[in-house]
Parts: structure tokens; C-alpha cells; sequence
């Protein structure tokens, strides 16, 4: 090589425009010499793949609890005592007329009725936040967190849904929140990817891997599922019969070779490829060691409600406090199954209770660690689905919920949202937001906002255009900033 | 002869002068300027500031912050200022090149002459001045002074560029190199050994001419750049969606493949595409081209809305339409007119109609005697179940009953059409639906088993045929195109009818019977300016890794101009030319000094022309997902060569399939399947298969004109790890072993040679020893089954694989 200096800036270059996962200068200081490198290198975000982004940041990691499915704000969150006075009585025209809805042929049949729920509620903790008897454990954390009832959305179905919460766009090819965020600011883990996504419940999230997808942006930006049970990231094993020693002296040849190659070509692209090969070999250690929760202490495994080898939501939070404890960037967490039309499966009654049942304690658990640790004020925690539910019942074997994109309930806690306070009303019946909109867009930009980025400006220039996540649109919800 | 540069400053400033007095013509000369600098943020659309420059009266009115022209006083009017960059706001335009002083002068005089303009100006949609809406004329070849590098016409236009800036190209990348490159960009494969010296030998000065064309008429040249049209044709396997069903399309893509191998004109292959049934007398293979439409998603969840997701579709289709063929981003019309570029939302709606009234059916592969036999035994397979019913009076209370008992499990892995029965009031079923749950309750019931043995008969002898899904055009109910305001397909605006932008040149036929074939003749019309340069810059970047226009998918107003206009437009018009033959384009680019030169660093270029746009050098580029997976199977000899059929299923790893909602299965194809080129693996759009996508194949959910060359750990993780290249290593390894000479140096070389072309440096073959050396030393596999020296090679073999060099063509 001639100039050894001027390709390592650019390769160094190259890596933090390039590359989401977390590739740090420690596989260049091992190429080019740890001298050089640490001239070049005065901060120590950067050494570790973190970019700075627009403005100072609040959040330095992301938690991102989906329910997937469409939780029904009115069963846990949104108390509507008119809902249940008026309860199986039409709804008023005023409401429906003209709009639609999911499975609009049931309408044909007669006039969509109220449904009351059966589920009590109380005001909780000092804030006063309501939260219904199905989330005893949650109830018990609410001073932490922001709660908001006027979550509006564009689409009702499912995967629609789920891929315009994610990127913003009903329309595939744009890339997901975490993969903007990772574009964004990196990541400071130096050996595990930047955005992780982890899966809990009886079945993936509909629309499958599109959900974290990077769109446009290079796919070093898209999320990497951690798996559970089997292995955590595909292809991380050692393949059976080979020993790591052989796989150790493999790396080490191929460096040699690849070195080789890069004196006789001068190409950058190989020196990055070298960078791959040793991130990839600390992941083999570094993503085992991750999701071994056995080192945790009992406590916090009667905590959390996790037990070690077994897949669950629980497990699964505990691992993103891991996971954002080691410096990685966006953590989203899938649980399904929060579908309640009324069928087998999809109850407003023994169904609901049991997906509660599978959160209530964890999420409980995740925040009060979090805080305990002292994390929870630069991890910010997001819970909510796709869309909500409707006031009206939805007759099927049995009365369920029909999905609904006026309003639904999500919350935020930790990485400067202001804790304690409930943001948004929605009318008598729960139906739409009467003050305090808050759109999907609004709540990414706000996202954004809390990361140090200007929603705005993240963008990326794509067939003529800078596309951003936030689309046209969005505002920074001021209130909900601590 | 051409003026030096000091004449030529003498003579601007002779100009400059003469210009004060001078009268300025505002149609001829100021308004081409504003056109061309400031209309595309100052324009009719969203004007920035409240400002609009697209009319001189607009100019004089001004914006938010007062008027930008100010009648004989150019010293005070902010549009001087700002051109310059002295006044309150940013030099303007902004992020573009300045005005030339020339121009600025131009604006001056006419300000100081009073501004003077026609009363009745319309704004100009500017698209006369944008180079891609002008149809591309063959220009002469540009004079070069070193006429020994020269090739082709190619050359010529390149070499110009270089000595502008003072750079000479690249050498000749050598023999080894050359071969590998030319035998990966024309068929996705690498050469093999028996190849590699057949060309070394090869001593005559028409060697790689012979080699090129013997790659042009190779079967396998239709898989590799089928595949890169599959891309542009979102080919999948499944729906997408949550549902994400099978689906039989591959025909579609073996029609792809055929008609690239025998060259069919690009012209044809375009209108087949888009309008193969509307041909007069269409063949079944001309409906079988249609399926580039139906490449679309398909979404079959419960509770949907069905025409929001047809509409969705024919959305899908009209910017796949202007990306692929116009390079034009249509798609950003459907809400609103495009900010940047002369297309109105009611052009976008026009385009639209055109695709408003397709159906959209299968069609079958059969015989008419298969289809007759098929329609008997369905006769008796109906009579069956009248029989069955009259027969056991019970039978469908008990059938009822048996469903009662089905868990959503059940119902949700079943074939969509019964799923959906269960979507459903029962009285809405379908006959085929209450037919099919039939036929699985007497399939577990053990009183009816008679019966069910001969139902299963019939099935079995029921002739089951390939299918394709195709596009057709809907005969009755044709469907009204209306503007959706503000792009919600429920907010219809004006009626409108079929019609392609005014930008462009009109359809040669007009009238009521506009249809799909119309438009595509449209489409390669020779006076379309577009879709050849689009198809030719295309070409080129899958050559040299960027497009002479590099935004490959806008060449409107917003994308990069080409580095090369003149060569671009030379090839799009040799294209025409040459009866629209993409191999004659092909083997004029693959002949040329341009693309043999080496891909080495060029430090001295570099300073000049970071990112190798004036191509003193080729370009290293990493392969393509299906082609890392094609080179590996080709070295290990596992490689089946067999062209088309049904998707096949190479190993994956655990767990991929479990990320969609509906659990698919993936159970690895055996036998030759099991090897299969890249382009065959089955595509999941809800769980696609790894090792594509971490190597950036595109998700298949719209339109991909260029793929990414990411490179990151989970590609390290998958080339070391992942079972299917383990595989493949394992095969590598007992190749070496067998067919090489018997010691470790001859085998270290037929290695290199199978997997690189090429032979190791000396270096390299002493890193290979002792890392044999090394391994030997480790002794047999931890289990026992392998040999020290089958573990030694096996480690050898996975090294190589894992090269940069192997997945990247020089």
C-alpha cells in the first residue's frame, strides 16, 4: 500500500457511513497498527461506530416493545365510563357514516353497537394514571411513564399497519426506525449488530422480515433477529465438526490472504472486508455470552418472570436490557397475539387476560430495572401496536373489537420523556382523539427528537428524493418531552 | 480551431459589454435561464419563499419577502443579489452550480431594460430544455490524440474525457482477469480450468472475441441477466403480505430467461411484456410475458378492503412502468403533480388508466386431451359428492360437528381459499370451499374411509398442470380512471382516460381503443428519448458498477446529468440501430479498451475523480447474491446446469421460516435440485432466504433497478458458517483431493485455479502450506468421521471461499 494513512481515513469513513453494525476501529487497529489509529481517533464514540447526531441526544438507546396485533386501549387504558352506560346501543351515525373500516361487510348487517368494557379501572400511583385491573404489575410503575390515549394512525390492516408504524409508509422499500436510527447515529456496540429485533408469542409479526427491513439504506442497517432457542443470529455457530481451532486459523488465513489482496489491489472495500471478518468473530463470543441469561442473579429473574432456556416475553426483555447495557443502539421486541375480533383466540375475555398476563410483569420489571441500574434515563421505552380497537363491538362467535386508526393508546418511559403524565383525550366513547392528536409521524419525529436527530434532516436521497422517516409530515410532540 | 483560454475570457468580456446595450429578447434568452436555474424550486408547485420564477409577471410580484425584479434597477433587485450571493439569503440556486457570469449579465440588461415581456407568458413546464425529454441523435466520435488505445467507438468517447483531465487509462487488466470478469458479467459463472487454458492457448489475435461470443450464445447468459430484469420485475415465489401464499409465476421467469438467450429484440421483449396478450393473435408464451405485471403483491388477510389492494397493485405497476423503461419517478405524481419534474398528478391518473382494466387470470400448461380427461374425472369427482350426500344423510351435520372441534392452528395453516372459508358466514361459502372441508373431514374419519379411498383415486388421477399468472384486459364491467385526489383511491376527482405525459411524444394511434398495446409501442417508439438510454445506462452499470447517468432510476430533473452524454447517446441510438439487440450492445461494450482495462487503485486518478467516474480504471465489484452462491457451486463441480422449472429449495438454516405469520415450510431439495443456480431458489417475500438478502438481493416488493454492495459481518458469518457453503466446501475439498496432483503445492494451485482462475503468489501458497501444515497437525474431525487430511483441505477449501476475492470480479 502506498499511503496506508489516507486509506485507513477513508476506509474509517467508509465504515461509519456504511456499516450499522457496530464495526469500530479495533479491527483496523489490528490491520494498520493501534498507534495510527488512535491518532485518528480522539472521541471515544466514534472509536466504537457512534456518530453524533444533530443535536445533543436524551436517549442513547431505544426499547421498543410492539404489540403486535393492535392492543385494545379500551380494555386496559382509556376509561370510558359513557361506553359502558351506553353499552349495545347503536352507534351514533355521526360516528361510521362514510368511513372505513376492516371487514366492512359485517356492517351491511346491522348497525354496529357500543361495547362497555367488563374490565375495571383505578387511578394508579402518584400520577393518577388509569390502568385496568389486567395489568396489575404495570399499574405499580406508571409514575414512570407517559401515557398516550390519541394515537392516530393511516391504515387498518395489519400488515399495512405494521409497516407504517415501522417506516413510516404504507409503501414497501422504506426503511424501518430502527434502521434510520442506526443510519442516524450508529451504534456504540463494538460486536454485536446496532438494531436487534426479538420475537416472542405463537407467531411472527405479520409481513415478517419488512417490519425491520432497511429499505433503500445499504442492509448493514437492517435489523438482525436474535432468535430464541437454536441459534441467536443465523449461520453465528461454528459449523458441527469443526473444531474452533480450525475456525480460528481459517480467519487468521483469510486475513492474511485478504491482506494481501488489498496491498495488490488498493482497494478499501477489501480493508472493510477484513473488519467484517473479525466483528464476526467476536459476535461468535459476544452474542452467546449475550443471551446466557443463567449469570443473572435469581432476583432479577423472579423479577423479570424469566427462566433461563425458555423463550418468553420476559426472557425476551430481559435480554434487551442486555442488549442496550452493551451498547446497542435500537431493540424491538415483537409479541403477538393482540388480534381481538371475538373468534377462538382472539377474546376480549380469556384471550386478552393471557397476553396481558404475558407482559404485565415484565414490562413492569424492564422499567424498574432499568431505572435501578441508573439506564432508564438514557433508554427510551416504547410500547404500543399497530393501531387500536373500536368502541363498537365486533359479533363474531364472540363480542371482540374491531381494529380502529383514530386512536389508540401507546407509552413512552425513560430517555427524556416526562414520566407521570397522560397526553390526549379521546370523546365520551373513545372513539377519536379530541385533544392532543398524536400521529404516527408525530411520535417518530419525537422519537428522533429524543435521539439527537432532527426529523427533517435524517434523510436519504432515493430515486430523486430525500426520503425521510417521518415522510411529509410530522411534528415533535413538545408535552411528552421531560 | 478552437480559442485559447485567454482569447476565450476576452472574448466573454466583449460580449459582457456589448450586452448592456444590447436589447435582451426575454422569450429567447431570460426565460430558458430562469427555466433551466431556478424553476424547479420557484415553480408552479410548492414555490420555495412564496416565489415563483416561472413567469416573468411572477418574478415582478415576488414572494413572501417582496419582489425579486425590480425594473431597470438589476443593482437593487434581490434575484441579482441572490444569483451572486450577496444577498440576505444563500448563494441561489441552492446546492446547485451557480448561474455562469454570462447569464448573470443576460438577467441585468434585461432588468435594466425595464423587464420587458410578453403580457399573455405562460410558465414553461421547462421540459424542453431537459437533455433526456430531447430523443438522443447519433453524434459523431470525438477526436482523441493518442489513436493507438482505441477499440471500439466506446473508446473514443472515454479516452476524450481522460486526456480533458489529464488522465490516461488504465492498462489492460491480464489474460487471467479477463476471463474471469467477461465469463461472470456475461453468465454468472466463473471459468472453469479447461476454459482458462483453452484461452491461454488460444494465441490468435481474435482470442477474446472468440471468448465473448462463445459467452453470448451460452444458456447460461440468460440466467444472468434474467436475473437482473427479475429484480426489475419484483419476482417472487409467494403473495407477500402476512399471508405470503405460494404462488406459480416461474414461467414467467424462465420466459425471461429464453427470450434474453435468443436475443429477442428488446423492442418485442418490451411489448410482450406489457401487452403480450393484446397482440393480435397472442400465443400462450406471449401471455406468459404479461406475468411482469403480475409480479405484484397480493394481500389475502382477513378484513381487507380488496379494492384498496387492486388499486395498490395497478400503482405498483405504473411506477414500475416509468422506472424501468423512462427512468422517470412517476410514482411521485400520484398524490400531487411531481415537485421537480413536468409530470402532472393528472398525467399520472392518464398513465394509470391504461393499467385500469386488466384481470388478472392464470393460465395452464396442458394438452387439450389432459384437459379433457381433467374435465371427466371432475364430472365424476362431483358426482361423488351428490353421491355422497344421498348416500349418508348425515354426513354433512357430522362434517359441521368435525369443524367445531378445529383449532385456529388448523385453520390458519390451511390452503388460503379454506382458510378463508372460515372468513366467512358459512352460508357465503363457496361450493369449492364446502367440497375441500369436506374432503378433509373424510380424510380422518375412520366410518368413511371406503368412501375416501375413492375420492383419493380420483384426486390422484386428476391431471395437475404448471400454471402461470397472467395479465388480461377485462372485456365487461371496464372500470371509469378517475384522479384520486390527493392519491386516496376513495376521493375521485375528474374522469380520465388513457394518455402518456406531454413531456414526451404523443402515441401514435389515438382515439377510444388506446390500450396496454399502445402504450407499450409508445414505449420503444424511436422517438421515445427515454427508454433506450435508460436500457443502455443500465447495461453499462452492470458493467462498470455505476450507469453513465448515475440516479439509473430518475433521469428527470432531479437526477445526476451523464458524465458521458454524447456515449450514452451513442449507445442508445447503436441500440435502435441494431434492431434493438442487446447481445450486438453487449459485445460492444465487453470488446472495448473501457471495460478490459484493469481494476487496480489508481492513487493519481483518484485525486481527481474519487469515485472513478471518468473510468481511468474497471471497477472491482463485489457479485451479486445468486452469483456468490453460482461461483461456489461451480468450483465445488456440485453445480447442476439445468435451465427453468419450479423454484427449488436449497438448504437454509433453522428458524428462518419462523418469522412470517403463517409457518411455512422449507424442506431441502435433494439430488441435483439441491445445487441449483441462485435465481432458482425459492423466494419467500415474508421470509426470504438468507444468504440472498444479507448479499442485498432486493426484497422483491417493488421495483429494483440497482442493487446495494453492502459488506458486513452477517455475509463473513454466512460464508464461514452457513450449512448450504459448508456444503459446498465439503465438495471443493474432495475435488482438490481427487483431481489434483498428488502434493500439497499442485493441489494449493488447482484450488486457487477453480475458485480464482488464477494461481497463488508465492506467498499465497505458503500461507495455504502452512495453515495445511497447521491443521494436519489438529488430526482427524473432533467426531471422529474425517481424516486429519479431508479436515485439512476442508479448511483450505472454506479459506478460499471466503476470499474477497472469490465473491468479487476484478
Amino acid at each position: 500500500m502506498n499511503d496506508p494513512l489516507a486509506l485507513l481515513q477513508r476506509t474509517r469513513r467508509h465504515f461509519f457511513r456504511e456499516c450499522g453494525v457496530g464495526l469500530g476501529t479495533v479491527a483496523l487497529a489490528s490491520l494498520l497498527g493501534e498507534g495510527q489509529v488512535r491518532a485518528l481517533s480522539p472521541s471515544r464514540d466514534e472509536r466504537f461506530g457512534s456518530k453524533p447526531g444533530h443535536f445533543p441526544a436524551k436517549a442513547k438507546s431505544v426499547i421498543y416493545l410492539f404489540m403486535a396485533g393492535g392492543p385494545s386501549q379500551l380494555e386496559l387504558f382509556d376509561y370510558k365510563p359513557s361506553l359502558q352506560r351506553y353499552s349495545g346501543q347503536p352507534i351514533p351515525d355521526s360516528f361510521v357514516k362514510g368511513r372505513r373500516f376492516a371487514f366492512m361487510d359485517s356492517f351491511t348487517k346491522e348497525i354496529p353497537k357500543l361495547l362497555g368494557t367488563t374490565r375495571r379501572f383505578a387511578r394508579h400511583g402518584q400520577s393518577g394514571t388509569w390502568v385496568s385491573e389486567l395489568l396489575p404489575n404495570f399499574a405499580r410503575v406508571v409514575d414512570q411513564v407517559a401515557m398516550i390515549n390519541t394515537v392516530a394512525t393511516d391504515v387498518f390492516n395489519h400488515a399495512p399497519a405494521k409497516l407504517f408504524v415501522n417506516t413510516g409508509s404504507t409503501q414497501f422499500g422504506r426503511p424501518s426506525m430502527g434502521s434510520w436510527v442506526t443510519y442516524g447515529i450508529g451504534s456504540e456496540s463494538r460486536d454485536l449488530p446496532g438494531f436487534v429485533v426479538l420475537q416472542s408469542g405463537p407467531r411472527g409479526p405479520r409481513g415478517g422480515a419488512v417490519n425491520w427491513g432497511s429499505g433503500f439504506l445499504p442492509s448493514s442497517y437492517q435489523g438482525v433477529p436474535l432468535r430464541s432457542g437454536g441459534e441467536p443470529i443465523l449461520n453465528l455457530s461454528t459449523p458441527p465438526g469443526i473444531a474452533p481451532g480450525r475456525q480460528r486459523r481459517a480467519l487468521e488465513t483469510i486475513g492474511e490472504l485478504n491482506r494481501e489482496h488489498l496491498d495488490a489491489t488498493g482497494d478499501p472495500e477489501i480493508a472493510t472486508r477484513i473488519a467484517s471478518y473479525e466483528i464476526a468473530y467476536r459476535m461468535q463470543t459476544s452474542a452467546p455470552e449475550l443471551i446466557d441469561v443463567g449469570g443473572e442473579t435469581a432476583e432479577t429473574l423472579k423479577l423479570y418472570g424469566a427462566v433461563p432456556g425458555v423463550p418468553s416475553f420476559a426472557n425476551n426483555c430481559l435480554l434487551a436490557r442486555r442488549l442496550v447495557e452493551r451498547g446497542v443502539r435500537f431493540v424491538q421486541l415483537y409479541h403477538t397475539e393482540w388480534d381481538h375480533h371475538g373468534t377462538p383466540g382472539q377474546t376480549l375475555t380469556g384471550d386478552l387476560e393471557k397476553v396481558c398476563r404475558d407482559i404485565d410483569q415484565p414490562c413492569a420489571a424492564l422499567l424498574a430495572d432499568l431505572k435501578q441500574r441508573g439506564l432508564l434515563d438514557d433508554t427510551l421505552v416504547i410500547w404500543g401496536g399497530e393501531f387500536g380497537r373500536t368502541p363498537m363491538g365486533e359479533i363474531r362467535e364472540h363480542i371482540g373489537r374491531n381494529h380502529h386508526i383514530d386512536t389508540a393508546t401507546m407509552w413512552m418511559a425513560g430517555g427524556g420523556v416526562k414520566p407521570g403524565i397522560t397526553l390526549g383525550a379521546t370523546d365520551e366513547f373513545g372513539f377519536a382523539p379530541v385533544e392532543d392528536r398524536v400521529h404516527i409521524h408525530d411520535l417518530q419525529a419525537t422519537v428522533l427528537h429524543l435521539l439527537g436527530l432532527e426529523h427533517t434532516k435524517l434523510t436519504y436521497r432515493f430515486q430523486g428524493r430525500d426520503f425521510r422517516l417521518t415522510d411529509v409530515a410530522g411534528k415533535v410532540v413538545d408535552k411528552l418531552l421531560a | 480551431m478552437k480559442p485559447t483560454p485567454l482569447l476565450l475570457v476576452g472574448w466573454i468580456f466583449l460580449a459582457t459589454s456589448a450586452r448592456a446595450a444590447e436589447s435582451v429578447d426575454y422569450v429567447r434568452e431570460v426565460k430558458p435561464i430562469l427555466t433551466h436555474h431556478c424553476a424547479s424550486c420557484h415553480g408552479a408547485v410548492k414555490p420555495r419563499g412564496g416565489l415563483r420564477l416561472d413567469t416573468a409577471e411572477a418574478a415582478l410580484k415576488g414572494g413572501k419577502e417582496g419582489p425579486a425584479v425590480i425594473p431597470g434597477q438589476s443593482e437593487e433587485s434581490p434575484l441579482i443579489a441572490a444569483v451572486l450571493g450577496e444577498g440576505t439569503s444563500e448563494r441561489m440556486p441552492l446546492k446547485r452550480p451557480p448561474l455562469s457570469a454570462k447569464e448573470i449579465d443576460t438577467l441585468k440588461a434585461w432588468i435594466d431594460q425595464g423587464a420587458k415581456h410578453p403580457a399573455d407568458e405562460k410558465p414553461d413546464r421547462q421540459a424542453s430544455v431537459h437533455w433526456a425529454f430531447v430523443p438522443p441523435t447519433r453524434p459523431g466520435e470525438p477526436k482523441v490524440n493518442d489513436g493507438s488505445w482505441s477499440r471500439e467507438s466506446i473508446d473514443k468517447f472515454i479516452l476524450a474525457r481522460l486526456e480533458q483531465a489529464n488522465l490516461r487509462p488504465s492498462p489492460e487488466a491480464d489474460r487471467l482477469t479477463l476471463i474471469r470478469r467477461v465469463s461472470l458479467d456475461l453468465t454468472g459463472l466463473p471459468p472453469t480450468p479447461q476454459e482458462v487454458d483453452a484461452f491461454l492457448a488460444d494465441s490468435g489475435p481474435e482470442a477474446y472475441e472468440r471468448l465473448v461470443d462463445r459467452l453470448l450464445a451460452s444458456p447460461h447468459y440468460g440466467e444472468r441477466w434474467g436475473r437482473i430484469w427479475l429484480d426489475q420485475a419484483r419476482y417472487a415465489d409467494s403473495n407477500g403480505y402476512s399471508i405470503d401464499a405460494p404462488r406459480s409465476i416461474w414461467k414467467y421467469r424462465d420466459w425471461v430467461i429464453d427470450a434474453l438467450n435468443r436475443d429477442q429484440p428488446f423492442d418485442q421483449f418490451v411489448i410482450d411484456q406489457i401487452a403480450g396478450d393484446l397482440r393480435p393473435g397472442a400465443t400462450l408464451v406471449q401471455r406468459v410475458a404479461t406475468g411482469f405485471h403480475r409480479n405484484t403483491l397480493i394481500n389475502q388477510e382477513g378484513g381487507i378492503d380488496l379494492e384498496q389492494f387492486r388499486v395498490d397493485a395497478v400503482y405498483d405497476r405504473v411506477a414500475t412502468t416509468a422506472t424501468v423503461f423512462l427512468g422517470l419517478t412517476m410514482g411521485c405524481a400520484q398524490c400531487h403533480d411531481h415537485k421537480y419534474d413536468p409530470l402532472s398528478q393528472r398525467e399520472f391518473y392518464q398513465f394509470f388508466a391504461f393499467f385500469n382494466n386488466t384481470d388478472e387470470p392464470e393460465v395452464e400448461f396442458a394438452t387439450p386431451e389432459e384437459l379433457k380427461l381433467r374435465a371427466e374425472i371432475r364430472a365424476e369427482i362431483d358426482a361423488f359428492h351428490k353421491n355422497l350426500v344421498m348416500n349418508h344423510a348425515d354426513v354433512l351435520k357430522r362434517e359441521r360437528a368435525w369443524e367445531s372441534t378445529l383449532t385456529l392452528d388448523y385453520k390458519q395453516a390451511l390452503a388460503p381459499e379454506l382458510k378463508d372459508a372460515f372468513d366467512r358466514p358459512v352460508e357465503k361459502r363457496t361450493v369449492s370451499q364446502e367440497r375441500g372441508l369436506m374432503e378433509l373431514f373424510l380424510g380422518q374419519e375412520p366410518s368413511l374411509k371406503q368412501e375416501y379411498a375413492v375420492l383419493a383415486e380420483l384426486r390422484r388421477r386428476e391431471p395437475k398442470f404448471a400454471t402461470s399468472m397472467v395479465v388480461s384486459e377485462r372485456q365487461k364491467n371496464r372500470r371509469e380512471t378517475h384522479i384520486h385526489l390527493g392519491g386516496d383511491f376513495t376521493r375521485k376527482g375528474d374522469t380520465v382516460r388513457p394518455a402518456v405525459p406531454a413531456v414526451l411524444p404523443p402515441l401514435s394511434a389515438d382515439g377510444d381503443k388506446l390500450s396496454r398495446l399502445e402504450l407499450a409501442r409508445w414505449l420503444v417508439d424511436r422517438r421515445n428519448p427515454l427508454t433506450a438510454r435508460v436500457t443502455v445506462n443500465r447495461i453499462w452499470q452492470a458493467f462498470f458498477g455505476a450507469g453513465l447517468v448515475e440516479t439509473d432510476n430518475d433521469f428527470g430533473l432531479q437526477g445526476t446529468p451523464p458524465t458521458h452524454p454524447e456515449l450514452l447517446d451513442w449507445l442508445a441510438t447503436e441500440l435502435m440501430d441494431s434492431g434493438w439487440s442487446l447481445k450486438a450492445l453487449k459485445r460492444r461494450i465487453v470488446l472495448s479498451a473501457t471495460y478490459r482495462q484493469s481494476s487496480k487503485a489508481r492513487p493519481d486518478a483518484a485525486k481527481v475523480d474519487p469515485n472513478n467516474r471518468l473510468l481511468a480504471r474497471q471497477a472491482r465489484l463485489r457479485l451479486d447474491a445468486e452469483l456468490i452462491r453460482d461461483a461456489a457451486l461451480e468450483a465445488s463441480g456440485l453445480l447442476s446446469r439445468s435451465i427453468g422449472g419450479p423454484s427449488v429449495f436449497p438448504p437454509q438454516p433453522d428458524g428462518v421460516m419462523k418469522v412470517g405469520q403463517m409457518k411455512r415450510e422449507w424442506k431441502a431439495s435433494d439430488g441435483a435440485d439441491r445445487y441449483r443456480r441462485g435465481l432458482y431458489t425459492f423466494f419467500w417475500r415474508a421470509t426470504p432466504y438468507p444468504a440472498l438478502t444479507v448479499f442485498d438481493a432486493p426484497n422483491a416488493t417493488q421495483v429494483c433497478t440497482r442493487r446495494n454492495r453492502s459488506n458486513t459481518p452477517l455475509q463473513a458469518l454466512t460464508l464461514l458458517n452457513d450449512q448450504a457453503f459448508v456444503e459446498i466446501a465439503h465438495a471443493l475439498a474432495s475435488r482438490v483431493l481427487n483431481e489434483a496432483s498428488q502434493d500439497d503445492e499442485g493441489r494449493v494451485r488447482y484450488l486457487f485455479r477453480l475458485c480464482l482462475a488464477r494461481e497463488p503468489s508465492t506467498r499465497e501458497a505458503q500461507a495455504m502450506e502452512r495453515l495445511l501444515s497447521q491443521e494436519r497437525a489438529e488430526g482427524a474431525s473432533d467426531d471422529g468421521e474425517s481424516a486429519a487430511e479431508d479436515q485439512a483441505w476442508l479448511t483450505a477449501a472454506r479459506v478460499v471461499l471466503n476470499l474477497d476475492e472469490f465473491i468479487t470480479r476484478e
